[in-house]
């Protein structure tokens, strides 16, 4: 060892990195020394640990002989010594082979060691155990969870915890203890140590025991009950986590089975006047997380309870406190603001706090709460604030900005005005900026009122903008928007401005943007003013600026002279192609390279939007980030639930699909590839329309099955996803039968159905059923049913094992509707009310609804029954009000004939009236949309 | 005399010297017994030994670091990893256990083969005497070949680790030859 790299690390304040090698060879000679030196010992270990704390890792090799070296110190006494190497022998375990051969040794300190080294001898064990071993540890470990010690006693409670995936069947048999060691008061530091640091004891086993004894018995919903019933009947409980704990496992059990929520209201109620703060926050958190998810199960008063409680933390002393009060109430915020109005004056008092993160939160806040009367005042506050903070803040108001320009778009006028007037004078880097123009945007996209002055107003920021990623992306909006506003060759000057003044990269946005401008039809001298522009570009220095001119002059002629669609596309394209699907198919044609692309690439099975539709499903998007984003921090606090089931739980409020927009995006787009690469199906010609998946089971059941409906002009097909949950189970020849609900009268005749050979543990794959169907809207029931035949499985090759045959088997699954919805896509429209009156055909239809849903629930059924987009924020049924209009826009799938639906919803005693009227181009569509709503 | 052997062997080796002895021999042949019958002079209550146990104990004013190893075939694998510097090793047969004398035999030639032992003293210790249809320790000798052994000091002594007998005998013949063998 050299004595310079010694005095280097020696040096603690240095911060310099022991060398991995030194290390290694100190401790090896070091470590086999007899006798051992326990200090210099000691210290090495200090520096092995500094050194895998810091991310640096051994080989298994020499982290095995590590090791081995390590358990050699077994044999000095030294308390101080023992410790250090239980902390080595934890951080080794996981990357060193053979750690069995510590397991002895360690056992002994669990059972004979001094009160210092058993808590670190309990955790350390764990980490040699494995399934084989751990029974002989058992009753070490038992007797150390009911130890008198705390610091004992929970290191035994948290290492069977961790015992749980290593030896369940050992870790299962701690029950009574676990239930004993929360009974038994163990006041924590042991014997008085208190002092400043621990101002008071505390009960901390307890919060270890019960987390252990949920985990024993999570899977008893019986058990569960009573254990809740036990611990907050008296007052076992005195440890403040275990409290929180227990609230948290109320909310695991509602969310698990929401009909158990009223019984335990009145514990609820309760629990939000506890002497502890976190005990209030937590269940005001849960009355309002379920209240989202449930809102009819809530009782009025307990939620109102719950806000008061959220209102009160707002003005404690305690930072943590009023923050995390108000990120519950900012969630509640984006449901149900009418809810927490009454904390309006708490909320902006708090616009001034002295803590950054509480103030921003609290105009968000405040923002979503807003209504039209307080909106410009509030905005008006912001533009005095939104200077003084730092950019992470602006980007947070400014987003709450963005929404509420889709949210109120009637005040369009003072958020533009905020919008521009950060953008100009706010100070700020790159992604600041770019939010405020994303903002500007939106607005120009989907508030039409705003669009001409947003782009002037960009314009003029272009001017004078050092973004390279922002002017692309505006001239790109001006390209797009500008020539159908009423002045195109002002944008065009501005356009060309860039190009006389910019970068080489700008100017080749420019120049695309430009060329947008040259089959204008408002102002058709523009078209030779554009092109006298090209010409001169065409002489631009730089490639690809040239290049791109030179090719739209080619486009621009030919579209000019002979009529020909293709160049006019080029020029100026109605449609965009679905961006996850072009991406798919081009890397997979590059990668295939089959004949060193000969062939060109073939865009005709790309779905293609036009405008409005694109609109529509950016707006859709958006809407429902609003809601998931909100849904998805309310879930966070249940414990052990899995991924899967939390978007069941989101489903059943919001009744769209499970999985956020991004992936059902992903998803429809895969569906319908492998639907499309099929070759019985090819034939039948594009894809017309597919609906959401919809699930037609439990999302718990064994085999979960769900449904999609695919539309071709003279087909239908249903597509049906299984998959099997079971692990040890195959499912040979899965087929899905569908019998109409009316088979005499049904006008679709069956072709073929597709089955599944075999559908091994945890994999999902799809059975069709192809029917051929007039091209007139075919509505129809379909009743379905599984059949399959079960195999079990040799669990170590996974083969079917050879002398079970197998039987027969079928499952019944939820019906699937094939109804006017699914001959609709979503479509944007900017002036609903405008467009709805210049529709014909309209058509009426009144109906009675004796189910017990809210408002919010039936808005969001119909959101999905009529693939619509809704406009105007009407998606949303404030929850205060009993009555509520929807606006909903679409068109058909078939054909493209726009429809407008107003649907107006008044909630009585007896149910819910609603009164649905329609209009569109085509009559037969409205009427069947109309009259079958429900 | 006594005192005096001792106290020059603690004026070669420093006062701090411990003698390094390995206990080994197949699972279940008496080690953890024996260890904790020559540390506390009792018998404990014993579970198959995962990895091993070291105590350091004083014996004849000797400080002695002795370590049983587990005999379990799983583990036999790592007990080279433990046999730097040791002076003495104790082999522990279970002598009633006729069926597993050939792999007792087969571990102890293994293991004395190895580089790191070729200085080592041997006592073996025909164990669990008290029990009927012990062998012998000369039928244990035989059992396990040790007439074989050259270049080394082996002893094999009769012992009961539950009644006490032998086991001081063994020691005290080991310490002696350890002692002379370092002088
Ligand atoms: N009758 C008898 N039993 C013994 C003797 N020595 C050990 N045992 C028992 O043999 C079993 C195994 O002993 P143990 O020391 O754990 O063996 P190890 O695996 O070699 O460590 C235990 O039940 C001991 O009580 C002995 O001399 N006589
Ligand atoms: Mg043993």
């Amino acid at each position: 060892m050299s004595t310079h790299t010694y005095k280097k690390f020696e040096n603690a304040g240095s911060g310099d990195l022991p060398d991995r090698m030194t290390i290694y060879q100190d401790c090896m000679s070091e470590f086999n020394e007899s006798p051992v030196n326990p200090k210099r010992c000691r210290l090495l270990i200090s520096r092995l640990l500094r050194l895998l704390a810091e991310g640096e890792t051994f080989p298994e090799n020499e982290a095995t002989a590590l090791f081995f070296s390590i358990s050699k110190l077994f044999q000095h006494p030294n308390d101080s010594l023992r410790q250090s190497v239980y902390l080595a022998i934890k951080a080794l375990s996981s990357i060193s082979e053979d750690v069995l051969m510590a397991t002895s040794s360690i056992m002994k300190d669990v059972q004979n060691g001094s009160d210092l080294v058993k808590p670190n001898a309990i955790r350390a064990l764990t980490t040699v155990l494995d399934e084989s071993t751990a029974f002989s540890a058992e009753r070490l470990l038992k007797s150390a969870v009911v130890n008198k010690h705390p610091s004992i006693s929970s290191a035994a409670l948290t290492s069977s915890y961790h015992l749980l995936p290593i030896a369940e069947a050992t870790a299962k048999r701690f029950v009574n203890e676990t239930q004993e060691a929360v009974m038994d008061l163990k006041p924590f530091p042991h014997r008085n140590v208190v002092g400043d640091y621990y101002p008071n004891s505390t009960f901390i086993t307890q919060y270890h025991a019960l987390g252990l004894l949920y985990q024993l018995k999570k899977s008893d919903k019986m058990a569960l009950l009573k254990l809740i019933r036990q611990f907050s009947d008296n007052n076992t409980l005195k440890s403040q986590l275990a409290k929180v704990g227990l609230v948290k496992l109320v909310s695991e059990l509602v969310t698990r089975d929401a009909q158990l929520f009223s019984s335990f209201q009145p514990l609820l109620n309760n629990w939000l006047s506890n002497k502890y703060e976190s005990v209030q926050l937590e269940t005001a958190k849960l009355i309002t997380n379920f209240a989202i998810q449930h809102p009819h199960l809530v009782s009025a008063e307990l939620h109102a309870s719950a806000v008061t409680t959220l209102q009160s933390l707002l003005t404690v002393p305690r930072v943590s406190a009023r923050f995390a009060a108000l990120r519950i109430l900012n969630r509640v915020s984006m449901v149900s603001p009418e809810k927490i109005v009454v904390c309006n004056p708490e909320l902006e008092s708090l616009i001034n706090d002295p803590n950054r993160n509480i103030s921003t939160y609290a105009i968000t806040t405040l923002l979503k709460t807003g209504t039209e009367s307080n909106i410009s005042s509030l905005i008006s506050t912001i533009t005095k604030f939104i200077h003084e903070v730092s950019d992470d803040f602006k980007i947070i108001i400014v987003d709450a900005i963005r929404t509420l320009s889709i949210n109120f778009p009637q005040e369009w006028m003072a958020i533009l005005n905020f919008l521009i007037d950060v953008l100009k004078n706010g100070e700020g880097g790159l992604k600041f900026k770019n939010n405020i123009v994303e903002a500007l945007i939106d607005m120009v996209s989907f508030v039409p009122q705003a669009k001409d002055l947003a782009l002037e107003n960009l314009c003029d920021f272009i001017e004078d903008c050092e973004f390279n990623e922002i002017l692309v992306r505006i001239l790109h909006l001006l390209g797009k928007e500008g020539p159908s506003t009423a002045t195109p060759s002002l944008y065009v000057r501005h356009i060309y401005n860039r190009v006389v003044l910019e970068n080489s990269i700008i100017r080749s946005a420019a120049v695309v943007a430009l060329s947008k401008f040259a089959l204008t039809k408002n102002d058709p001298t523009l078209g030779e003013s554009i092109v006298s522009l090209l010409r001169r570009i065409a002489n631009d220095q730089d490639d690809e600026v040239r290049d791109r001119a030179t090719i739209a002059l080619k486009f621009i002629e030919s579209a000019k002279k002979e009529e020909n669609p293709e160049a006019r596309e080029f020029v100026q394209s109605r449609y965009s192609y679905d961006l996850p699907s072009l991406e798919s198919k081009l890397s997979s044609y590059i990668s295939s390279n089959a004949d060193s692309f000969q062939t060109p690439f073939d865009v005709t099975n790309i779905r293609k939007y036009t405008e409005d539709e694109a609109k529509a499903i950016e707006l859709k998007k958006k809407q429902e980030q609003l809601l998931k984003g909100h849904l998805e921090n309310g879930s966070e606090s249940t414990p052990g639930l899995e991924e899967g089931s939390k978007g069941e739980k989101r489903d059943s409020s919001y009744a769209g699909p499970s999985l956020d927009e991004h992936q059902e995006d992903l998803r429809s787009t895969k569906y319908a590839e492998e639907l499309l690469s099929m070759e019985q199906i090819k034939e039948f010609g594009p894809l017309v329309n597919s609906s959401r998946t919809i699930d037609l089971t439990d999302p718990e059941a064994e085999f979960v099955v769900r449904g999609v409906k695919h539309l071709f002009n003279n087909h239908a097909v249903l597509q049906f996803n299984i998959t099997n949950t079971l692990t040890d189970i195959a499912l040979d020849n899965v087929t899905v039968t569908c019998t109409p609900e009316n088979p005499s009268e049904s006008s679709l005749e069956e072709l073929f159905s597709l089955s599944i050979d075999r559908l091994s543990p945890s994999q999902e794959a799809a059975c069709y059923v192809a029917y051929n169907k007039s091209e007139e809207i075919v509505m129809e029931g379909f009743l379905n049913n599984l059949t399959f035949t079960t195999r079990e499985l040799d669990p170590e090759t996974q083969q079917p094992l050879d002398d079970t045959e197998g039987f027969q088997d079928e499952f019944d699954i939820d019906s699937i509707f094939l109804n006017a919805g699914d001959y609709i896509k979503s479509s944007f429209v900017g002036d609903f009310t405008n467009a709805f009156d210049e529709l014909p055909n309209e058509e009426v239809a009144v109906y009675n609804i004796k189910e017990n849903i809210t408002l919010q629930e039936l808005v969001d059924r119909l959101v999905v029954n009529t693939s619509c987009l809704p406009l105007e924020s009407t998606q949303y049924a404030p929850s205060d009000s009993s009555s509520h209009t929807v606006k909903l826009f679409g068109k058909s799938a078939l054909k493209g004939e726009k429809i407008a639906l107003v649907v107006k919803l008044i909630k009585t005693s007896k149910g819910i009236a609603m009164k649905a009227q329609g209009r569109s181009e085509d009559a037969t569509l409205c009427s069947y949309l109309v009259n079958g709503l429900m | 005399m006594g005192n005096f052997f001792s106290s020059m062997f603690d004026r070669l080796w420093g006062v701090n010297k411990e003698l390094r002895i390995l206990i080994l021999g197949l699972d279940g042949a008496g080690k953890t017994t024996i260890l904790y019958r020559l540390q506390i002079g009792e018998v404990v209550t014993t579970k198959p030994t995962i990895g091993f146990n070291v105590e350091t104990l004083s014996y004849k004013n000797l400080k002695l670091n002795v370590w049983d190893l587990g005999g379990q075939t799983s583990i036999r694998p790592y007990w080279r990893c433990y046999y730097a510097d040791t002076a003495a090793v104790i082999f522990v047969v279970d002598s009633t256990d006729k069926d597993r004398m050939a792999t007792a035999a087969k571990e102890l030639h293994l293991m004395l083969q190895e580089e790191e032992l070729q200085d080592s003293a041997l006592l073996v210790f025909a164990n669990k005497q008290d029990q009927p249809g012990a062998l012998t320790a000369s039928e244990v000798s035989k059992e396990l070949n040790l007439v074989e052994l050259k270049d080394r000091s082996w002893s094999i002594v009769a012992s009961s680790a539950v009644k006490g007998e032998g086991i001081t005998e063994g020691l005290d013949w080991l310490i002696d030859v350890v002692k002379e063998e370092q002088l």
